[in-house]
């Protein structure tokens, strides 16, 4: 490099004094000259350099979000949601083999004996509402007391944790719904059940304490379909368009109480 | 190059993970990479932002520098581009160019006259919304859509715009 800019159009140029002919004409020679760089950062004092350099450590010392948590980010999820999510006990890779696991044993289960679809339908609906039990709480939620401190409704958080843990064993469910040796309806018989079942015990747990709702429930629904197994004629019937329905209206229900009591859960777990 | 070590070996020194080395590059690059952002992005607080993403991404992917050009114009290619992400992720009210100076625009309208004929003339006659056009596009090498982005405006415009321009100086320096 030959030619270098005289220090007085530097000083102007640092000090934003220059017409944006000349300015353009230094930004132009300034990439490729060492020399009037090493002009231009004298002039700009250390305490710049340093403030710069501060915030460049302090990024590369902050700890990297995880693979799930970049993922969702790179989806278009809000960053504090993604962590929150990524934060889920229920959203773990040993959560979700698990999950996979039983669902596998089901549905092998089911092709060695008579109405064997009948324990996967009864099975599947207690994955999610197992998943949402485990998703918020202070036994479970390592991140639960930063929770509770947030300045976001812990209801809220519950419930974007549900429906993240209702997509997830949604789709184990429907990948081993399709392997069923059954009904051909029965690949689907259990989302009406799930929804159902998961949506009411997230309507008890505004009143009760939450592992109460969701273990009740799972034992209500334990007990019932055990009932169905052992007296009805045809125990698949529990699962027919008109025990859908009932699914269904349960949803429905639950979905309208959550609505109306969802400040219920706030107070308590402000209490807990 | 007057430095004791030359950017290029530094660069290669950040490849391998020598935060010393990305220590130096960063003394000598960010004084102009941060005036140079500033006449593009009038809050600071972006520049600082975008100035800080640069060296994290120069620490990153320091071994993506095939050795073609100036690594000073490589950085600057990295800057420009943090620039723009970190202005779209701000409200569009926050996002002001740095606003133009009218007794400068009076000044070279009056040079203007002197030096009629002189592409530096022409250049600074073109109206403020051509110029910024043309500096993003030629002087940052940016791309229309990356220059839409970092003006605000559609990138059908700065093609436009920059077809403009074209058309201005051609005709002042004839």
């Amino acid at each position: 490099m030959t030619w270098h800019a005289p220090l007085a159009l530097l000083e102007r140029y640092a000090a934003g004094d220059l017409d944006d002919i000349q300015a353009d004409s230094i930004e132009a020679h300034l990439p490729a000259c060492g020399q009037c760089r090493e002009e231009i950062a004298g002039l700009a004092g250390a305490a710049i350099v340093e403030r710069s350099w501060a915030n460049v450590v302090a990024e590369l010392d902050a700890p990297r979000p995880g693979p799930l948590e970049s993922a969702l980010a790179r989806a278009g999820v809000p960053g504090h949601i993604a962590r929150l999510l990524a934060a889920t006990p229920a959203l773990r890779l040993s959560w979700l083999l698990a999950c996979a696991l039983v669902l596998g044993f089901a549905v092998w289960a089911a092709g060695e004996r008579e109405h064997g679809a009948y324990w996967f339908l009864v099975l599947a609906p207690l994955l999610p509402l197992a998943g949402v039990a485990l998703a918020y709480g202070p036994d479970v939620d390592p991140t639960y007391e930063i929770g509770l401190a947030a300045p976001m409704r812990s209801f809220a958080l519950l419930l974007i944790r549900a429906v993240a843990v209702l997509a997830t064993t949604g789709v184990l469910a429907t990948i081993a719904g399709l392997a069923l040796d059954g009904p051909h309806w029965s690949a689907a018989a259990w989302l009406a059940p799930s929804l159902g079942l998961t949506l009411a015990s997230l309507a008890l747990a505004t009143r009760a304490v939450p592992l109460l709702a969701f273990g009740g429930l799972a034992t209500l629904w334990i007990a019932g379909t055990g009932a169905g197994w052992l007296w009805a004629r045809e125990p698949l019937d529990l699962f027919s368009p008109g025990g859908q329905l009932c699914f269904v209206l349960l949803a429905a229900l639950a979905a309208l109480v959550l609505i109306r009591n969802a400040d219920g859960f706030e107070c308590r777990g402000a209490m807990t | 190059m007057s430095a004791e070590r030359g950017d290029v070996e530094v660069l290669a020194a950040v490849a391998g993970g020598d935060r010393q080395a990305l220590r130096v590059l960063h003394d000598r690059h960010a004084p102009w990479l941060a005036l140079r952002l500033a006449r593009r992005c009038a809050d600071p607080g972006s520049v600082d932002e975008a100035l800080q993403d640069t060296f994290v991404a120069v620490w990153r992917s320091a071994g993506r520098y095939d050795g073609r050009g100036d690594v000073g114009a490589w950085i600057w290619g990295i800057a420009i581009r943090r620039l723009i992400d970190v202005m779209r992720r701000l409200p569009r009210s926050e996002v002001l160019m740095a606003e133009v100076d009218d007794r400068r625009t009076v000044e070279a309208e009056v040079l203007g006259d002197v030096e009629h004929g002189d592409l530096g003339g022409a250049l600074s006659r073109l109206s403020p919304e051509l110029r910024a056009v043309v500096q993003a596009t030629v002087l940052d090498g940016l791309t229309s859509r990356e220059a839409g982005r970092l003006l605000g405006i559609p990138t059908g415009t700065v093609k436009t715009r920059m077809m403009r321009a074209k058309a201005q100086l051609r005709a002042a320096v004839a």
